[in-house]
This record gives C-alpha cells, sequence and structure tokens, in this order.
C-alpha cells in the first residue's frame, strides 16, 4: 500500500526546475534512501512531501491528503511525516526532555504527564535518557541529533523523513545517529532518507533512489545497484561517494 | 557667577510632580507603542501583502517625520479634521504609542527575522500552525534579542516627551521652563530638570539590564 506518491510532481524555482515531473510511490515500510549531485532535487524531493516546500505542479498524497489541500490538511500530512533536519533544529530554549514533550503537548492535546513520560521514553530508547535536562547547546551534535529524532518520533508519525541527518556531523558522531536510524527500520517505520551514506544504503535501505536534474534516473535494490551500476553517472557518483 | 541651590529646594515639589506627568506619559505611550509595535513588526515579517503594506507604510509615515510635527497635528490639525478635541496628555500619550510604535515594529521585526528559519521549520514540521511557532517557538527567543534595542528606545521615548512643551503638557521640561520663566535661575533649574532625567533614564537601563541578565541571551 503506498503511503506517499508522487504524481508527476514539478518544483520549479524561478526558471529552475528543480523536480521534472516525478512519479514515485513509496510503501508503507519501506526505507527508500535518495541519493544524487549537489541540486539534482533530493532535498526539495523530500521537502515537498511534508510542504514546506510547496509544489509548482502534479500532485503528491501523503497517506491519503493531497499537500494541495490546504492549511489544515498540511497540518495533519506533517503530524504523520516526522522529519529530522541537517542541522538538527532544535529549539534552543528547552531542554531535551522539552523538545520531545513539545510536539505532543502543542501538537497533540496531550497531558504534561503523558507527554513527559512519554518523553522520557523517546530519550531512553535513543540513549540520552541522562541528558533530559540538559539543553541542546550542552549536547554533542550527535546527541543533539539523537533528540531530533527522539522529538520527531513523539508525535507518532507514520514515515519519517531524513535531511542529511548525519552530513553536519564529524566521522565518529555519525555513528551514533545512523544506529538509532538502523533501529527504526528494524521496527518497521517508513522512512525516506536523503544521505550520502553509502553503507546505511546498503545495510537498512530496501530501495535506492538516484536523482539527476530534478528526475529519478535510477531506481532499484540499494545492494545491486551499489554493486553494479547501470548508468555510467551512478558509477561516478559512487566513486566519489565512497 | 551666583549660584542659589537652595532654589532647586524650593521648586522641587513642582519639579517632581512634571516628573510624575513625563513618566506617566513614558509608560502609557509605550505600553502601546509595544503592543502597537509588535503588531505592525509581525505584520512586517509574516503578513500578507496587504497586511504587509500597511505596516510599511505606518512606520514610514511616523518615521520620516519629526514628533514634534506629529503631536502638534494630533493636538492641532485632527480636531479641525475630525471635529474631536483631544486634551494635551492625551495628544501626547497617542504621539509616544504611535512613534514609539513605528521603531518597535522595526525592532520586533528584525528581532523575528534573525532567529535562524530552522527552528520555524522545524516547528512547522511537526504539525503546529504558525501562530503557535511563532509564539511558543520564536516569541521567546526573539524576546531575549529585542531587550538591548528595545531598551535604547524607552530612554529615546522618553526623553521626546520633553517636546510636547509645544501642545503645553506640564511635564518635566515644561514645568522647569515654568519656574525658569519667573525666576530666572537658569543654571539651578536646569541642571536640576537635567538630573532628574538622568535618574529616570538610569532607573529604566538598570531594570532593563536586570532582565536581560535574569535570561540566557541565546
Amino acid at each position: 500500500m503506498s503511503i506517499i506518491e508522487f504524481r508527476k510532481t514539478s518544483k520549479h524555482f524561478g526558471d529552475l526546475k528543480v523536480l521534472d515531473e516525478v512519479d514515485l510511490h513509496i510503501d508503507v515500510g519501506e526505507v527508500v534512501v535518495l541519493i544524487g549531485p549537489s541540486g539534482s532535487g533530493k532535498s526539495t524531493l523530500l521537502r515537498c512531501i511534508n510542504g514546506l516546500e510547496q509544489i509548482s505542479g502534479g500532485d503528491l498524497v501523503m497517506d491519503g491528503i493531497s499537500v494541495r489541500a490546504g492549511k489544515k490538511q498540511l497540518r495533519l500530512i506533517r503530524q504523520e511525516a516526522g522529519m529530522v533536519f541537517q542541522q538538527f533544529n532544535l529549539f534552543p530554549q528547552m531542554t531535551a526532555l522539552e523538545n520531545v514533550a513539545f510536539g505532543p503537548r502543542k501538537v497533540r492535546g496531550a497531558s504534561v504527564a503523558g507527554a513527559r513520560e512519554q518523553a522520557l521514553a523517546l530519550l531512553e530508547k535513543v540513549g540520552l535518557s541522562d541528558k533530559a535536562g540538559h539543553y541542546p547547546a550542552e549536547l554533542s551534535g550527535g546527541q543533539q541529533q539523537r533528540v531530533a529524532i527522539a522529538r520527531a518520533l513523539a508525535v507518532r508519525p507514520k514515515v519519517m523523513l531524513f535531511d542529511e541527518p548525519t552530513s553536519a556531523l564529524d566521522p565518529e558522531l555519525k555513528q551514533e545517529v545512523l544506529t538509532v536510524m538502523r533501529q527504526l527500520a528494524q521496527e518497521g517505520m517508513t522512512m525516506v532518507v536523503v544521505t550520502h551514506e553509502m553503507a546505511f544504503a546498503k545495510q537498512v535501505g530496501t530501495r535506492l533512489i538516484f536523482m539527476e536534474h530534478g528526475k529519478i534516473s535510477v531506481d532499484g535494490h540499494p545492494r545491486e545497484v551499489i554493486e553494479n551500476p547501470p548508468s555510467e553517472r551512478l558509477r561516478d557518483f559512487l566513486q566519489h561517494v565512497e | 557667577m551666583q549660584t542659589d541651590w537652595s532654589v532647586v529646594l524650593n521648586f522641587l515639589p513642582q519639579l517632581i510632580g512634571g516628573a510624575k506627568i513625563t513618566v506617566q506619559i513614558t509608560v502609557i505611550g509605550l505600553f502601546g507603542g509595544l503592543i502597537l509595535g509588535t503588531m505592525a513588526g509581525l505584520m512586517r515579517a509574516y503578513g500578507g501583502r496587504v497586511l504587509n503594506a500597511i505596516a510599511f507604510t505606518y512606520v514610514e509615515l511616523i518615521r520620516g517625520t519629526p514628533i514634534v510635527v506629529q503631536v502638534m497635528f494630533l493636538y492641532f490639525a485632527m480636531p479641525v479634521l475630525t471635529g474631536l478635541r483631544v486634551d494635551p496628555m492625551s495628544a501626547a500619550v497617542l504621539a509616544i504609542i504611535v512613534n514609539a510604535g513605528a521603531y518597535i515594529a522595526e525592532i520586533v521585526r528584525g528581532a523575528f527575522l534573525s532567529i535562524s528559519r530552522g527552528l520555524s521549520e522545524a516547528g512547522l514540521a511537526l504539525g503546529l500552525p504558525q501562530w503557535k511557532v511563532l509564539v511558543y517557538i520564536l516569541g521567546p527567543l526573539a524576546f531575549r534579542r529585542l531587550i538591548p534595542p528595545l531598551g535604547n528606545q524607552f530612554i529615546v521615548s522618553l526623553k521626546d516627551t520633553s517636546l510636547f512643551i509645544v501642545i503645553g503638557v506640564g511635564e518635566l521640561t515644561r514645568t522647569g521652563q515654568e519656574i525658569m520663566a519667573a525666576n530666572f535661575r537658569a543654571v539651578e533649574i536646569w541642571t536640576a530638570v537635567a538630573v532628574i532625567y538622568l535618574i529616570l533614564t538610569g532607573t529604566m537601563s538598570v531594570a532593563l539590564r536586570m532582565i536581560e541578565k535574569r535570561m540566557r541571551i541565546l
């Protein structure tokens, strides 16, 4: 069953075509890894799913709701599609616990106690129960990103969107974030991940999409595609990433 | 030159009376100015084309004209135009509201826009409506950045009340002027007036610095 459907989706920034009539169906439980050179449209594709970028043509349906259906419907989409950003974007005036409890409180209308309890459980899940009272500025990049994952999960989304979640991290900090993501995938979470981590794509991904000039140029099983690139351009790209 | 500082003591009750009116105009005016300025600033930063244009026109109109002209307009021209008479005190308070509001609008706009777009996106991505992102996420962060420039504006507005001498409001400067006209003790009276202004602005500075210190500036 498709939970995300791109239907000839286009996106322009002025004259620049960033997405060019993309057709893509993503099913529940898939872990889709998006790769491609910078400017190929992979981040834009991701950001269109939860309406952070407005599509310019075609349609995009997430969990049965079109991103063009209106503001209220867009908020429903966003509740079902948690997002993790490259720059973490934790709320600096709130502790780790408050960051995680914030969504349930203000979006789902959870009680203070309920939100707190759930936040503590999620922080434990990402291995940070001892940092609950710390502010983002007091955490390492890897820890901040794990809090950000917990914050997104707290709203109980059906899909998780990751926009280069490890690109801003030192190599040794990347692993702790990737571990949490691997665990999520094992639990059956539907995930769309923009990343350059090819090892993660191979081990965790169920599908690899290579984008070029706003179009999907390769779509296949990660291991097969990586070991046997069907296009010269992809072969070239993989050599530069690895 | 002979100075006699006992005059100051004799006229102190009158001067303090004037200072009270100065404080009254400033406090009510800045309270209104904060509300008006916050609204206009948010309209500039997040409003659609129409709201943005309204706020922009207001800010440019007020920033581009002297406050003395504004209060003269409110006090002398408005009654002619609308038939509504305002007393000098109301005209003075209104002038501070309108004038400070325009400057505060720009301060508010700058503070909100200086906050990383990513934080706003993080809030929206959770499924929050825009107004909740403003109130719960950006607002508290912007407020901390507002305090230093706001302190500046508060002090400017307090001193601007001295210009209302032109419509005969009995504030501190006007009181000093009246005492002076009667006894010609220029040095003593104007020194006293200046010192009282310094005490008022100094108190304001200290209060703002205390608020600033109590918050972690991010």
